[in-house]
């Protein structure tokens, strides 16, 4: 289902009356918003109110509320522990996954960042073959880490100038960060949605993260967010992250995806992804769904 | 905006509910707060309306109303899509006034 998306960058008091949600500025009630129909709301303001039974409804339907820093950087955000009538057995099967499964769907994973990425190159008209070479040769668990050797062509061939990816960088390091947080905020409700827990990944296992598994799941997705942000460069040429730029980036929650029969919007794909990986882990299939990123 | 390909759509429900007993008038006031939680928005006594981003949504909608019923009085739902929600005319005594934006599917606040 496609689901609204609220970015409250105005001071605002949030508040809830009949499973609304109640927006209100100084003076008045600026809009009501039926709560089920909300997906991800961005609170920037850091003056923003907001009441602790409109957080708990907005949990209950599994809406990703996510909290930005006086940088206006998102910082956190809710996640529904009680989202999935068996999520204990979903847990279960997730801690037990054998090694060889997670090694075979790291490389489906791998195998499919890889090839997105080569499309992009392609649609720029730069060479790709590298990429679609190492695509091809991805071991399971890619154990020879054709993930990093891929990406370290794919950043040095994308921008025309000479840049550097990096988490804290310059230009358009921030486009992207921001970008792959919120693209990252929906896998991660995605994922507790299918009553997965994000904090045990497949390949991701650093201690400090508590995204491993929508770190892992996102792989792929990622070149969506690369697009956007060249497209982005290509409209603006503001180098800081103004409000319309947000905009931008947040619209990649609704871009069309395409799977082999039916296309739907990006924020719907992610729960099929994430459906087939619970039943990955429960044992019924070997292969994650992915839709195509761009037809 | 991506929201329309999804094909939009209108739920409309009108009601006449008896009020004649205690019984009868609490029946009706629980009918009109449940379709308020249930996100409607009051179009004019007894006409509520809401916008439901598709007709798998609209489906959803109808079946919850379904099953909210009041035990005596009328009710009726209609389903529009936004195209032909878009051709309503609305008279404030003879001031036409515009039509309640359709929600987009991205706000900013």
């Amino acid at each position: 289902m496609i689901k609204r998306t609220l970015f409250f960058s105005n001071k605002c008091s949030l508040t809830t009356k009949y499973e609304q949600l109640v927006i209100k500025n100084d003076t008045q009630i600026v809009k009501t918003v039926p709560i089920e129909d909300i997906g991800f709301i961005v609170i920037e303001n850091q003056e923003t109110y907001i009441s602790v039974p409109a957080l708990s409804k907005l949990t209950s339907h599994n809406v990703s509320v996510i909290f930005c820093d006086n940088k206006h950087m998102p910082q956190s955000m809710l996640l529904n522990l009680d989202n999935h009538h068996i999520q204990q057995r979903h847990f279960v099967n997730q801690i037990n996954a054998t090694e060889p499964l997670k090694k075979q769907l790291w490389q489906q994973i791998v195998k499919l960042k890889i090839s997105n990425q080569a499309q992009i190159l392609k649609k720029l008209g730069k060479n790709n073959s590298p990429l679609d070479y190492y695509a091809s040769k991805v071991l399971s668990g890619d154990s020879d880490n054709r993930e990093a050797v891929s990406a370290s062509y794919y950043w040095k061939n994308i921008f025309d100038f000479n840049f550097k990816r990096e988490r804290v960088g310059v230009y358009p390091n921030l486009f992207l960060n921001y970008g792959y947080i919120v693209l990252r905020a929906a896998v991660a409700r995605a994922l507790s949605g299918s009553g997965l827990l994000s904090t045990l990944g497949i390949h991701h296992h650093n201690k400090y993260n508590a995204f491993c598994l929508a770190d892992d799941i996102m792989e792929p997705y990622r070149p969506l967010v690369d697009a956007k942000v060249m497209e982005i460069m290509k409209n603006y040429d503001e180098q800081d992250l103004i409000t319309p730029i947000k905009l931008d980036l947040l619209s990649i929650l609704t871009q069309t995806v395409y799977f082999k029969d039916k296309e739907s919007p990006l924020m719907v794909a992610l729960s099929s992804t994430t459906s087939s990986l619970q039943q990955c882990f429960s044992g019924k299939t070997r292969k994650i769904v992915y839709p195509n990123l761009w037809n | 905006m991506e929201l329309n390909k999804y094909r939009v759509m209108w739920l409309f429900v009108f009601f006449d509910l008896p009020t004649e007993t205690k019984k009868d008038r609490r029946n009706a006031q629980q009918f009109r707060k449940n379709l308020l939680k249930d996100g409607f928005t009051m179009m004019q006594y007894s006409v509520y309306m809401r916008h439901c981003a598709s007709s798998e949504s609209a489906d959803a909608h109808e079946k919850r109303i379904k099953a909210l019923l009041p035990p005596f009085g009328k009710v009726s739902i209609l389903r529009i899509t936004d195209k032909q929600y878009g051709n309503i005319m609305n008279f404030w005594g003879k001031v036409i006034v515009p039509k309640d934006p359709s929600p987009m599917q991205l706000e900013l606040f």
